[in-house]
């Protein structure tokens, strides 16, 4: 790629035209250095150097910021000492405000081999903005630096400050979209769209910008952004880098070749444009190679944390548990500030006291106290899972697949992202899967069955696509998988979802993935999950399950969205996108004719949500046949609606004297919703009170998914199932009442051991008998039963 | 004149110690503050009296209660929570119990202070845990259970701590300042089967203290809500407690597990006092047995902890069909 001349050699002579002072010759220096003429730009304020004392400062620091871009830091270093020497030898006095950000930006460089200076930068930073108040380079580049540190709070106040002083300043608003970035919130594009805006030639704007594009997957933006950038300034790595990333990500060697000779011969030690591709490929799930280029970057500068930091991340991501901390710490040796390291190495320290269960394909690791019941639970479904989806996908992933339980949210959303304040339940890395435990929640505020079911389905999407599934194909499926599992679990249709279809404001399909990490409001991330997996279940309605990991198969061989869809559906994105059109209004006729269009603001409205507000109104005003009208009214425009208002609950109310009626109405409900906690309660207590036992019992079994650790669940099960004779499962409903820690622990050993000797295991009964008698001798229905066991064995001894 | 009153009330007392081996409960409800903490504690209170009357058989002069608003019936026992009250009240049943009798002093209130000075608050001036200690020296003899179940009690534990001596209180330090549950739930656990863990029909001052320690917790579990009270016992006297001494081998829980409240039991059949006996002696080898665990082959183990066992449980079998056929 070529670069302008005229306007670079017009800004030198202007420069020089003004009298080779300072700031005119500063500014053709600088002018050269941000269009990437690097060997010029070091001449020139070498020359400064030499001719002009009072620029002498900000042109060394400069040289030394050059330096350190070209690979050249030993000499970055000396000369950003000479800078901080002179300081502490002047004691700072006849030092303007330029010469005190001076002195920051050389702490800055200096602060990469000792973290302690980066101290000294921002007093510095503090320094200038005191001496001049109207210099915002001092507080821009303090609040860039507490940024870089992992303090986003005063940087973004620094930031503000300035926003606020001068609302068109570029810089301050694109400090402000990096800070939303780093907090993960979705109006970070639209922040840097801002600040390109206000700067066009800004390289950082359009970087920070081509990142974010290309994280939703909109390449072909992000490609534009990272040539704008280079076109600006040809000795941005981070533009070489980013075009790289994309070239990468595509397969196209020839393009990578060039960026990556382009990065080089900016910097031979191009670690920085290495980490950015592992950062790419990270964040499109490309985990094992996101390691590989962290570790070939590390291989290059053992010294860059940004390399150790993205090889430590993936290599945790993999389960590289060793590996992966041994390049945490180094990276948080290297930078104690970052504040990721500190908190992943505290919570691999706390993960020492966890517990690993080993099953045939499953490796779980989660806190003592969780430890047995996700034996109990958790296991087996995996396993069932693994099973169900081998078959489906016509692939098995590499075992054992690594499963950690965090009791904490914290813990998970750390273990995740590196910080707190991830929203997700859990998280699939591929071969490592990260969840909340069960107990982690309050009792309905999420299903860990169904969760866990949707995290292993993305370890076979990733798998068998070579992890190159667009992310919203991959959370599609996942949610698929769930429905067909249980028709309650995942995401259901609700009035909004329905009301923003009628109004189009529902994604396109090609949009799913901006849906899925730029929502536009609240509930559009939940709807995006909802239509990608409707999505897929048309796919496989009309052209056969092969059809779904025939796609996968595609976007394992490297094709993209349209030529895949090309390839095994033989129709374009546009046809799929009217046919999915087509569907939904099949589909949904009923209640779509119900609902009024709805925009993504304010109360969702229509007919059937007229008719269940007038219901609830006139149940709450005691007019019950009329409410019972209207509730039966409701139920017909929207058959099925399973939200924690529906009619269903209201009509098994009005039904209570016919206890199995009544529990038929609520089954519309826990049917349909995966954590309706109060309609499962009820509809066990109903069905038991008319004699359906079986039925009670699966009420109750969909409650260990949504109330775990609630002993009543587990007793209420473990006598149910006594009654049916189901003694496996009275077995393992009294192993869960001992792992919840009852206080009386010897009873409920005693529980399961008589269950353990009714289920035929009089081994396990006798083992389990002696360990308790070992600690309660004197307890009388414990040696009762021992000699029971005792007696039923042929040869009156131990087994 | 307070003063005067409540020792008037005590004065009806027969002071001549009885013989060894015998319960003496106090309970001590303080300050409540508001009608939601005066129905907690009462309840509380009530669950105490309960045990002693109805598991451990404990006459009526055995049980002492002093409440905030003082005797609401003319009962001698009975009195008001004030400093000279509770002083009094230490003082008498100093006197009265004997040397190795069980004596159960429960604090059931709102805590406050630090170290020292710290204090449950009662009507008119409190006492402090330094002035508890010296009453509690009284007791030299006796096998005292002190319990402070109160909010921000964690403190009382060092300067209470002696050798043959319980210290229970409801919270690690006196930073744990909110409402606590620990009072209700050793209450609970004094009365019910379900804290006797080795299920040999008496609940020890150990069993209680981790049965209201796993309910506690299960308490707060139940709500969501972070736990704010971490209770812990001492009672070999380094002032260090411990938060689940049932789980140490070593340090605090030895003393706490040998003692238990009420009668001892026997019988006046000399055949079924036999066979009891002969279980205990088997319980004794089973004791034993688990203390040589870590020295034995597993497998000699469990052969020999399965031949006791079986012994024990035809003893057993033995001993409740004599209490079945009736006396000779």
């Amino acid at each position: 790629m070529r670069v302008p001349q005229v306007p670079i050699l017009m800004a030198v002579l202007l420069a020089s035209g003004a009298g080779a002072q300072s700031p005119g010759t500063l500014a053709a220096a600088d002018a050269l250095w941000s269009r990437g003429r690097l060997a010029a730009a070091d001449s020139a304020f070498s020359a400064i150097i030499r001719t002009d004392a009072a620029s002498r400062r900000v042109a060394t620091v400069s040289l030394a910021e050059i330096a350190e871009q070209t690979g050249q830091r030993d000499r970055s270093r000396l000369l950003a000492g000479t800078v901080t020497t002179e300081y502490e030898r002047s004691g700072g006095t006849g030092w303007s405000a330029t010469d005190l950000v001076a002195l920051g930006r050389a702490w800055v460089l200096v602060s990469a081999s000792r973290p302690d200076a980066v101290r000294q930068a921002l007093a510095a930073f503090d320094a200038a903005a005191a001496r001049d108040p109207a210099n915002v380079d001092a507080p821009l580049r303090a609040a860039d630096l507490l940024l870089d540190k992992f303090n986003a709070p005063d940087a973004k106040e620094g930031f503000t400050a300035v926003a606020r002083r001068d609302p068109a300043n570029a810089r301050a608003q694109l400090g402000l979209a990096r800070v939303m970035v780093f907090e993960g919130k979705p109006e970070a594009t639209d922040a840097a769209e801002k600040a390109l805006a206000l700067d066009p030639t800004s390289v950082s704007a359009a970087l920070l910008l081509g990142r974010l594009h290309l994280e939703a997957e909109r390449y072909d933006t992000a490609a534009a952004l990272a040539r704008r950038a280079v076109a600006e300034d040809a000795s941005a790595v981070g533009g070489w880098a980013l075009l790289g990333a994309i070239a990468w990500l595509h397969g196209d060697t020839v393009a990578f070749n060039r960026a990556e000779i382009a990065a080089r011969a900016i910097n031979p030690n191009w670690a920085e444009f290495l980490a950015e591709v592992a950062e790419a490929a990270a964040r499109h799930r490309r985990y094992g190679d996101a390691a590989r280029f962290g570790a070939m970057a590390v291989a290059l500068d053992s010294g860059s944390t940004r390399a150790l930091a993205v090889l430590a991340t993936n290599e945790l991501r993999l389960g590289q548990m060793e590996s992966g901390r041994r390049h945490a710490e180094r990276a948080f040796a290297l930078d104690p500030y970052n504040l990721w390291q500190k908190n992943t190495l505290d919570l691999l320290d706390a993960m020492r006291s966890f517990v690993t269960i080993e099953s045939p394909r499953f490796r779980v690791v989660a806190p003592p106290q969780d430890a047995d019941f996700l034996r109990l639970y958790l296991v087996p479904l995996l396993e069932q899972a693994y099973d169900t989806l081998a078959v489906r996908y016509g692939y098995r992933p590499p075992t054992p697949v690594r499963l950690e339980a965090f009791r904490r949210h914290a813990d998970f959303s750390v273990r995740t992202v590196g910080l707190t304040g991830l929203g997700a339940l859990g998280v699939s890395f591929g071969g490592v899967l990260v969840m909340d435990a069960p107990a982690s929640r309050p009792p309905g505020e999420f299903n860990y069955a169904s969760t866990a079911w949707h995290e292993l389905t993305h370890t076979f999407t990733l798998g068998l696509s070579d992890n190159r599934v667009p992310r919203w194909i991959s959370e599609g499926l996942s949610v698929l998988e769930e429905r067909r599992t249980h028709r309650g679990w995942g995401a259901d249709v609700s009035p909004d979802f329905l009301g923003s279809f009628k109004a189009g404001k529902l994604r396109q399909v090609s949009e799913i993935n901006e849906g899925l990490v730029r929502p536009r409001h609240p509930s559009e991330i939940g709807h995006s999950y909802y239509e990608a997996s409707l999505v897929c279940e048309m796919i496989e309605e009309q052209f056969g399950v092969e059809a779904l990991r025939a796609l996968l198969r595609a976007y394992r061989d490297g094709k993209d969205t349209p030529a895949a869809f090309q390839q095994v559906l033989r129709i374009t994105p546009e046809v799929l996108e009217q046919r999915f059109a087509a569907w939904l209004k099949t589909k949904f006729a009923v209640p779509l004719a119900n609902i009024d269009p709805w925009d993504g603001s304010g109360p969702v409205t229509g007919e059937f949500v007229k008719t269940l507000s007038a219901a609830h109104e006139a149940a709450g005003t005691g007019q019950l046949e009329v409410a019972r009208q209207l509730f039966e009214r409701a139920d017909k425009l929207f058959p099925g609606y399973a939200g924690n208002d529906a009619p269903a609950i209201a009509l098994a109310a009005f039904d209570s004297s016919n206890a199995l009626a009544a529990a038929a109405r609520l089954a519309t409900v826990t049917s349909r919703n995966e954590t309706a906690l109060d309609a499962n309660r009820v509809e066990a207590r109903l069905r038991l009170r008319g004699g359906d036992l079986a039925g009670s019992a699966a009420a109750l079994e969909r409650l260990i998914y949504i109330d775990p650790i609630n002993p009543a669940v587990h007793q209420d099960l473990a006598d149910l199932a006594e009654r049916l004779g189901d003694w496996p499962r009275v077995v393992r409903e009294r192993r869960a009442i001992v792992a919840l820690g009852p206080a009386d622990r010897a009873e409920a050993r005693f529980q399961l051991a008589r269950a353990l000797a009714k289920s035929g295991d009089r081994t396990a009964a006798r083992r389990e008998v002696l360990q308790l008698l070992e600690q309660a001798p004197g307890f009388e229905k414990a040696q009762e039963l021992l000699l029971e066991l005792r007696a039923a064995t042929p040869s009156g001894g131990g087994e | 004149m307070r003063a005067f009153a409540i020792a008037g009330l005590l004065l009806g007392l027969a002071f001549a110690p009885l013989s060894g081996q015998a319960t003496h409960l106090l309970v001590v409800t303080g300050l409540s503050g508001e009608p939601g903490y005066a129905a907690t504690f009462k309840a509380a209170s009530e669950r105490l009296l309960d045990a002693a009357h109805a598991s451990w058989k404990l006459a009526d002069s055995s049980v002492w209660l002093l409440t905030e608003s003082g005797p609401t019936q003319a009962v001698a026992m009975r009195g008001r929570s004030s400093r000279d009250g509770v002083a009094a009240a230490m003082s008498a049943l100093a006197q009265r119990a004997a040397p190795g009798d069980a004596v159960l002093i429960v604090l059931i209130g709102h805590g406050s202070g630090e170290g020292p000075t710290s204090r449950v608050d009662l009507p008119g001036p409190d006492l402090t845990a330094l002035e508890y200690a010296k009453l509690l020296d009284r007791f030299a003899k006796q096998r005292v259970v002190f319990v402070v179940a109160a909010s921000a009690s964690g403190d009382f534990l060092p300067v209470l701590a002696a050798p043959q001596r319980v210290i229970i209180t409801a919270t690690k330090a006196s930073s744990e300042r909110n409402e606590s549950l620990f009072a209700e739930q050793f209450a609970i656990g004094l009365g019910n089967g379900e804290a006797d863990a080795d299920k040999d029909g008496r609940i020890t001052a150990l069993e209680a203290f981790s049965f209201a320690r796993t309910t506690v917790r299960a308490a707060y579990e139940g709500k969501q809500r972070l736990l704010t009270e971490h209770a812990q016992l001492d009672d070999d006297g380094d002032g260090k407690g411990s938060a689940d001494p049932a789980a140490a081998t070593t340090g605090d829980g030895a003393f706490a597990r040998q003692v238990s409240f009420g009668p001892p039991r026997g019988s006046s059949d000399p055949r079924v006092a036999a066979l009891a006996a002969e279980r205990q002696r088997i319980e004794n080898d089973v004791a034993a047995l688990r203390g040589r665990k870590s020295s034995t082959d597993s497998l000699s183990y469990e052969r020999e902890l399965e031949r006791l066992l079986l012994l024990l449980a035809e003893k057993t079998r033995e001993l409740r069909a004599l209490e079945r056929s009736g006396p000779p």
